[in-house]
Formats: C-alpha cells, sequence, structure tokens
C-alpha cells in the first residue's frame, strides 16, 4: 500500500504526476471552447468539431490517470491544514466537470463526423465546464502556490543537508 | 526584477506554470493528432486538426514566455534553480523556433491525407523538448518551491548571498561579522547571509535588524525569501511562522524553533554575530 502511493506521488520519476496529466484537460477543454465559437461563426468545417471530440475524449482519458494521482496528493494532507479543505472543493468541482464533459462528448458522438458547428447545448456545456474548470485550476494551484502543497516533499533530503550544512536547527527527528 | 502583474500578485497565483498547460497540452494532443493521421488515412481533418491546435499551442506559448521571463529574473543569482531556469528557458525557445518553422510548413500542405514526414519529425523533437523542459520546470516548482508563495511578498527577495566579512572577535566565544549597510535594508527587506559557516536570514522589522537562521525547521523552506508581518517571518512553502526576536514557533506546521543571532549597528554597519567554536 505504501508502495502504491509513493508511486502515484512520483517519487520514482522524482516529480508528482498529478500535475502532470492534469495539462491535457486544462489546454484541451477550454480549446474546444474556442473552437465552438469559432464553429459558430463557420469557421474550419468540420475540421474543428472533429477535432474537439477528440480533444474532449482525450482529456477524459487523461483524468482516469488524474484522479487516482490527485487523490494520493490529497490524502497526503493533514485534515487540520487549510490545503486539505481546498483539495476537497478542487476535487467536487472537478467531478461535476468532468460529468460535464462526458455529457457533452457523449452530445457529439453521433454528429461529430459531419457537423460543422457546435449546438447551443453544446456550446453552454462548453462554456459551464470550462468555467468549473477554471475555479478547480486555480484551486489546485492556490494548493501549490499558496499552501505548498507537494513542495519539497520528494526533494527533502536534500534541503535537509543543505540545512545541517548551514548549522541550523533541524526538525525534530520522527516527525 | 518585480512587475507585480505578471508575476500574479493581482490574481494571487503566478502566471506562467498556469498558462503553460496550453503549449504543453495543445503540442501533445497535435502530436497525437499526427499520429491518427498516420493509422487512420486518408485523414484530412485529421490534419488540419494537428495544425490549428498546434497554432494555438504557439500563441499561447508566446504569452507564457512573457511572465516566465519574469519569474526567471526574480531567482537568486546564486541558486541551483536559475541553472535549471536557464536551460528550461533555452529549451522552450528552441522549442518555439522548431513548431513555428513546423507550422510554416505545414500551412503549405493543408490538403494532405496525412502528416508528412519532415511537419511528423519537427512535432516529435518539439514534444522531446518540452517533455524535458517541462520536466525541469516541474523541479523548479516542486523541489526549489520557485514561485511558491512568492506572491503574498510584496517586495524584492534577495539576488544574491552576502558572504559576510569578518568585523571583529568579540572574545566570549563569538564572532562578528559585517552583513551590510543599513541603508540597504527598507522595512520588510531581508538579506540572505553566510556567516562563519552559518547560513542566515536577515530582515528589518519596525526598525530593528533581526538575524535568524535561513532555512525552515518544517522543511527548510528559505526565509530570506519569506514574508515579514510585524514581528513574524512566514515561510514561503507551507506559512509557518516564526517571531524574529526570538526565533519561537509561532504557527506550526514547524515544531521547532530557529536559530537567532544577535544584531547590533555601529555607525551603518549591520553586525551580526555568531558562535565561535566550528
Amino acid at each position: 500500500m505504501q508502495k502504491i502511493f509513493r508511486f502515484l506521488q512520483g517519487h520514482w520519476l522524482r516529480h508528482p504526476l498529478h500535475s502532470i496529466f492534469v495539462h491535457m484537460p486544462v489546454a484541451l477543454w477550454p480549446t474546444v471552447l474556442v473552437f465552438d465559437v469559432m464553429s459558430r461563426y463557420g469557421a474550419g468545417d468540420n475540421v474543428l468539431m472533429r477535432t474537439s471530440f477528440f480533444a474532449i475524449g482525450l482529456s477524459l482519458i487523461a483524468v482516469l490517470f488524474a484522479v487516482p494521482t490527485g487523490l494520493v496528493d490529497w490524502a497526503g494532507i493533514k485534515p487540520e491544514r487549510p490545503a486539505w479543505k481546498i483539495g476537497f472543493y478542487h476535487m467536487l468541482l472537478n467531478m461535476f466537470a468532468t460529468v460535464i464533459w462526458a455529457i457533452n462528448l457523449g452530445s457529439r458522438f453521433e454528429s461529430f463526423r459531419i457537423a460543422t458547428q457546435a449546438s447551443a447545448t453544446q456550446m453552454i456545456l462548453s462554456m459551464f465546464g470550462t468555467l468549473l474548470l477554471a475555479i478547480s485550476t486555480y484551486l489546485g494551484g492556490q494548493m501549490v502556490y499558496s499552501y505548498g502543497v507537494s513542495v519539497a516533499r520528494i526533494s527533502q533530503s536534500k534541503w535537509g543537508r543543505a540545512a545541517a550544512m548551514a548549522r541550523a536547527n533541524l526538525p525534530e527527528q520522527g516527525k | 526584477m518585480k512587475v507585480p502583474l505578471l508575476q500574479g500578485f493581482l490574481i494571487h497565483h503566478p502566471l506562467h506554470p498556469l498558462l503553460v498547460h496550453f503549449p504543453i497540452g495543445l503540442f501533445a494532443f497535435s502530436f497525437l493528432l499526427d499520429l491518427g493521421s498516420l493509422l487512420a488515412k486518408p485523414a484530412p481533418a485529421l490534419v488540419s486538426g494537428a495544425y490549428y491546435t498546434m497554432l494555438f499551442g504557439i500563441i499561447m506559448a508566446i504569452f507564457a514566455a512573457i511572465p516566465g521571463v519574469v519569474d526567471w529574473t526574480d531567482i537568486r543569482d546564486d541558486r541551483l534553480a536559475k541553472k535549471t531556469a536557464t536551460a528550461h528557458a533555452w529549451l522552450n525557445v528552441t522549442a518555439l523556433v522548431l513548431y513555428m518553422m513546423n507550422a510554416w510548413i505545414r500551412s503549405h500542405e493543408m490538403n494532405a491525407s496525412q502528416t508528412a514526414w519532415l511537419p511528423f519529425l519537427f512535432s516529435f523533437v518539439g514534444i522531446v523538448l518540452i517533455s524535458i523542459s517541462g520536466y525541469l520546470g516541474g523541479t523548479l516548482i516542486y523541489d526549489e518551491g520557485i514561485g511558491v508563495g512568492r506572491h503574498r511578498r510584496y517586495n524584492q527577495t534577495p539576488q544574491c548571498t552576502v558572504q559576510a566579512s569578518p568585523y571583529s572577535s568579540t572574545g566570549n566565544g563569538m564572532h562578528s561579522f559585517k552583513v551590510g549597510e543599513t541603508t540597504e535594508l527598507c522595512e520588510g527587506e531581508t538579506l540572505r547571509v553566510e556567516a562563519g559557516g552559518f547560513v542566515l536570514a536577515v530582515v528589518k522589522a519596525s526598525g530593528e535588524f533581526y538575524a535568524f537562521q535561513e532555512f525552515c525547521t518544517h522543511r527548510y523552506g528559505p526565509l530570506s525569501e519569506g514574508i515579514l508581518c510585524g514581528f513574524e517571518i512566514e515561510c514561503p512553502w507551507h506559512r509557518s511562522r516564526f517571531d524574529v526576536r526570538s526565533g519561537e514557533v509561532t504557527q506550526g506546521p514547524a515544531a521547532v524553533s530557529l536559530k537567532t543571532f544577535p544584531v547590533r549597528v555601529e555607525g551603518t554597519d549591520i553586525i551580526v554575530s555568531v558562535p565561535s567554536d566550528a
């Protein structure tokens, strides 16, 4: 169990994994919204609609990897720390966003080979999904940049040696 | 260099790591569409899709570069992270130039039924470059803490480590070092100093100078890049707080107090005393 946790936290790569996988939905879902808007203005014939379909699908596959790696990062936060609560809301928003994008994908399944513009429903789904994603991504960023989640977790021993060299007081052992 | 807007002080989130999602995600997606076009030929829609995705990625990469440059200048010159960030920047510039050439080639072959080998090769090299670069960027954040807590501190962080010059031996087991001039530091500003084997942070709080160990006692965050609130210094990484006068913890997660060092001012010289036993 401990081994699986450390694997999913990215110790083997020396880089957290969750923040790698999320690049796909964070980049592609807003792009789909942009493509939808462009398609409504008559751009790209069927190309944009087809590309959007694959973009949503690929992102949902990336989500499958982002969920377990995100959960272990979250499990590593002590519940009394503010980042735990932010992580919880981050997770809820991601769940809603994922469901909305899955519905969005489903609504395109029949038509993506021929459609030349996004329907009103698809546009609204893309907008709402992007909005949820934006808030959620911001919260995820807050966890890292304001609360230091995963920061100096893998590099801890390196910094510990630097601090010992600088004759600093060190954390109590075993804590 | 301090450019509050580009460092994300306004939205309390650094901008560069936020914007880089786009080029990374879009270039990766573009490459997968290329692969798709090779597998499922003829697929002219995938070829155009890969091109449009790449164009959007290039535009976003240019936007991401601007705050990236500012974040680079903000890293202290003697940090290992500065070298990593420089490599990260050059890899990105190379990748961006390759993608621009790539898009230019593609713009002449828009009606192809599958991606030609030359742009495909360009994309492959591009993906390798941004993977390495993205990894380095990630280690800057997660290993080195670059950008972490930076938006909470409004003034300049130390640009170099001061190698303090010996001042005089005070006899009682302490050595004195001159760490700087009183005119160098404004309220809430810090110095990072090496003196007698110790690494210290020196801060000006309520008109007085205080010195304490540089490394936080939780996960060793750089306190010279910390945020001063009254007489408390807050670690930029995990928000532990310490009283700069006594070194005591005033807020966790840290549990051990800091080493503190006596500071005195002689004329305009800031003098710190450190134990001379080592």
